[in-house]
């Protein structure tokens, strides 16, 4: 802390990251297991405008 | 002369003559011989040759080599296989329960982060007390099944990674699933253990009671609990509750201007309305109920009091309902992402299907189970349960006219924030042959990831889906068969078809324990009638017949891998793969359907979730046949028939190329889109996406993006590196100050970190280019 008159929070809390996995979101990817992980990272998003027909 | 032994834990007996005997002896007798004599020979035999070569004290692997090498010496090749077979099942035994010990060590010394086995299912705490005993009971159980219980040809099967029998530690207790009829279990009230529960009143009890009975199922069942029409059924719960605070309404009003007895010429006003035509006061004021209401009461106490009390009690009863129905779902949600199951280790698995209804009850349910969902839990966290499933219908809510387009807008809206609902589509060719409109049991539904069971080959007049589920489902390794294949197609499709039949054997064996089961065994599932006609069933009766209507399924994986390693490319990649997926595919579930004809019984394909086992078969099969490009070079085999995940495609290729398998996989399936950004802000390419699903013929479809959370300032979006909100960079601190500045800091509490949005500053957030 770099000045002890400022009121500080926060350290050590981290994002939490919501992903999708086979059907059920969890919370924390810390729970995934080294499979899925790899999966998880290996994930490209998919483009809309490929000049596919649109609905 | 041998007079002494080393054992294999190294300890030294005396020699037994006898024990060798009687091992050739039961080898022989195995295969049908009976002559003892015979088999105190070769023993004499061995030990001959272990003198020869001077093995004084020879190690027991030593003299089962000695019996090994004397019965194929004298000719006794058969009784040799047969020693050899009882050898290796020995050294199985013995291996395993050293496996299962060492298991047993890193459950108890070892943290989940360094412990893949305690990460297998993401949605159990593996850290904790309950967490790891249900991980001992499970890993002892499965164990136990693959040695005892399994045909050994199946057990060899899914040891070895040819085939994965899913939730083989419950092999001898349980079924799957269950697609739980609410309206039916409320009628006439239901028991979760001790007392009853009466029939509920209210949409607040509907809403808590419809938790606990997805508890309690969750305990008779190692598979996931849905609700296949929640909107219907909690519909009668607006109605009472609309009931309800008419009349104190009604009460009110004519006390405030002064009327005697108020109270109870109010009561017996409707309950004589209700008693000669069956009305109540309802949302829908037009239903004639008011003009007998009115009929009534005007007599007594004029006009003008009437007019106003009653102009009165709508007004505020139609406020009220929708509070009452809004915070009814809202508990709903925080009970299910909260309560447990199994002995406090895993949250239910919980599945909502809706939006159907068009009843303004049903509605008010949609609307506000969805308006609950987006505001998220009690510090504004996305919550993980349950599982939304949006049934999209055209003429009920798809196109602009239809009565619920604007629930299938808020969905669509809802679904961009939380990530739920996801959209399942009931105009898709084989959910359409179902549904019957007004009959929403005839409405496929979707329980959990993705399992769906609707037609019902036992007794096709019952094609509904509630009280119905999947029995067990066991999945084949397709990438293994193609690499086995080393590019033959024909060769893959004769194996694939023997894969299929040892499968559907394997299956048939699991029925059978389950249809020795009694309904006390289920005390809810089977003991509260949950289950198409267990109703019917005593105590001591067993399940068996019931459980015909249940689904006995096959699943795959990896058939882009499978692809890869047969023809080369998969199926994003070349039309030609595309068409041999489907074959491949086709010829799977043209097996089950001969079958469920042959049989009776409802044999059914499904695009397996797989998450434990996507790792386990690359694991082998890297192992076995080493690391091939395009196949094992991953840590994971793709999901079921999906393109790659890490394969560059648009959405709508993704959806074009991957809805056909949904028609064959009629077991269950799901299609993802991974979409960049916030699709918050590009709510109608988000549509787009799933109206493309829809005109395509997926049946099942979600769409995902990035939903991230700093805890400290409580911004939901997506957050890189740095929060765009506070500013601050993952586990650092931030002052006090800035929060309040941002009008976000609420309380200086470690454990109660977070606080509520901040609208203004989420609606300045730039949008992120689709």
């Amino acid at each position: 802390m770099k000045n002890e008159n400022i009121e500080m929070v926060g350290q050590g809390v981290g994002f939490e990251r919501i992903r999708r996995i086979t059907g059920y979101l969890v919370g924390t990817l810390d729970r995934f297991n080294d499979a899925k992980r790899a999966e998880v990272n290996d994930r490209v998003k998919h483009g809309l405008d490929s000049g596919m027909e649109r609905l | 002369m041998i007079t002494q032994i080393v054992k294999r834990d190294g300890r030294t007996v005396p020699f037994e003559l006898d024990k060798i005997t009687e091992a050739i002896y039961k080898a022989a007798k195995a295969l049908g011989g009976s002559d003892r004599r015979m088999a105190e020979d070769l023993a004499k035999q061995v030990v001959a040759y272990l003198e020869e070569k001077n093995l004084q004290t020879p190690t027991v692997e030593q003299i089962q080599d000695a019996v090994e090498r004397t019965l194929i010496e004298n000719g006794h090749a058969r009784t040799a296989k047969e020693f050899i077979l009882y050898r290796s099942g020995r050294t199985r035994v013995r291996e395993m329960n050293t496996r299962l010990m060492k298991i047993y060590e890193d459950l108890t010394f070892r943290d989940a982060k360094d412990n893949d086995i305690k990460r297998e299912n993401a949605n159990i705490d593996g850290d904790t007390a309950m967490g790891t005993m249900l991980k001992y009971g499970s890993e002892g159980a499965k164990q136990f099944d693959e040695m005892f219980i399994l045909k050994p040809v199946h057990s060899k099967a899914h040891a070895d990674g040819d085939i994965h029998i899913h939730d083989l530690d419950f092999y001898t207790l349980t079924t799957t699933c269950c697609q739980i009829d609410l309206t039916k279990l409320f009628t006439d009230g239901f028991s979760t253990g001790h007392g009853f529960l009466r029939e509920p009143n209210s949409i607040q009890s509907y809403s808590a009671l419809a938790c606990i009975a997805i508890q309690s199922n969750q305990n008779d069942q190692h598979g996931g609990q849905s609700v296949p029409s929640f909107d219907y059924d909690m519909a009668k719960g607006v109605a009472k509750s609309y009931r309800t605070l008419y009349r104190n309404n009604m009460i009110k009003a004519l006390e405030f201007e002064g009327i005697e007895d108020a109270d109870s010429l109010i009561r017996s006003t409707l309950e004589k309305v209700e008693a000669e035509t069956g009305l109540w006061p309802a949302l829908n004021a037009d239903n004639g109920f008011h003009a007998k209401e009115a009929e009534l009461l005007i007599p007594v106490i004029g006009e003008e009091a009437y007019k106003k009390a009653y102009d009165f009690s709508r007004k505020f009863t139609d406020k009220e309902i929708d509070r009452h129905t809004y915070q009814a779902m809202e508990a709903l949600v925080h009970n299910l992402n909260t309560m447990h199951s199994r002995a406090g280790a895993q949250i239910p698995f919980s599945s909502l299907n809706y939006g159907t209804d068009t009843s303004p009850e049903g509605r008010m349910v949609t609307r506000n189970l969805l308006l609950a969902t987006e505001a998220g839990l009690g510090n504004g966290e996305t919550a993980i349960f349950p599982i939304h499933i949006f049934k999209v219908k055209e003429g009920v809510n798809y196109n602009p006219e239809d009565p619920n387009y604007d629930l299938f807008k808020l969905a669509c809206k809802v679904s961009a924030e939380r990530l739920f609902p996801n959209f399942s589509f009931l105009d898709a060719p084989y959910n359409l042959q179902y549904y019957k409109p007004g009959h929403p049991e005839t409405e496929a539904a979707y329980m959990g990831c993705r399992t769906r069971v609707v037609a019902n080959n036992f007794d096709p007049s019952r094609s509904v889906v509630t009280g119905r589920g999947n029995l067990s489902f066991t999945s084949i390794n397709l990438p293994r068969l193609a690499i086995k294949s080393n590019h033959n197609v024909d060769f893959f499709f004769e194996q694939l078809e023997r894969e299929v039949e040892l499968v559907i054997d394997q299956l048939n064996e699991r029925f059978k324990l389950q249809a020795g089961k009694k309904v006390r065994n289920y005390p809810f599932l089977m003991g509260q009638g949950i289950w198409i006609d267990s109703d019917k069933l005593s105590p001591d009766d067993t399940v068996g017949e019931v459980l015909k209507h249940g689904t006995l399924t096959v699943g795959f994986i990896g058939l882009a891998e499978c692809l890869t390693a047969l023809v080369g490319k998969h199926h994003g990649e070349s039309a030609a793969s595309q068409n041999l997926g489907l074959d491949i595919v086709g010829c799977m579930r043209k097996r089950l359907d001969e079958e469920s004809r042959r049989t009776g019984l409802n044999y059914t394909l499904i695009a397996t979730p797989a998450e434990g086992l996507s790792g386990r078969f690359v694991r082998l099969d890297k192992k076995k046949y080493g690391v091939i490009e395009g196949v094992t070079d991953k840590d994971y085999y793709t999901n079921s028939f999906h393109i790659p995940v890490r394969f560059p495609i648009s959405a709508y290729e993704k959806i074009r190329l991957e809805a056909p398998y949904h028609a064959l996989t009629n077991a269950g399936h799901i299609s993802y889109i991974e979409l960049d950004g916030d699709p918050v802000k590009n709510l109608d390419a988000f549509e787009s996406v799933v109206r493309y699903m829809k005109e395509c013929g997926i049946g099942y479809g979600s769409i995902n993006h990035p939903v991230d959370r700093d805890p400290v300032c409580g911004y939901t979006g997506i957050i890189d590196d740095v929060c765009p909100r506070c500013g601050r960079r993952e586990g650092e601190a931030v002052s006090v100050e800035k929060l309040k500045k941002l009008g976000v800091y609420k309380h200086l509490n470690a454990s109660t970190l977070g606080c509520c949005g901040n609208a203004d500053e989420e609606a300045d957030r730039i949008p992120n280019t689709l």
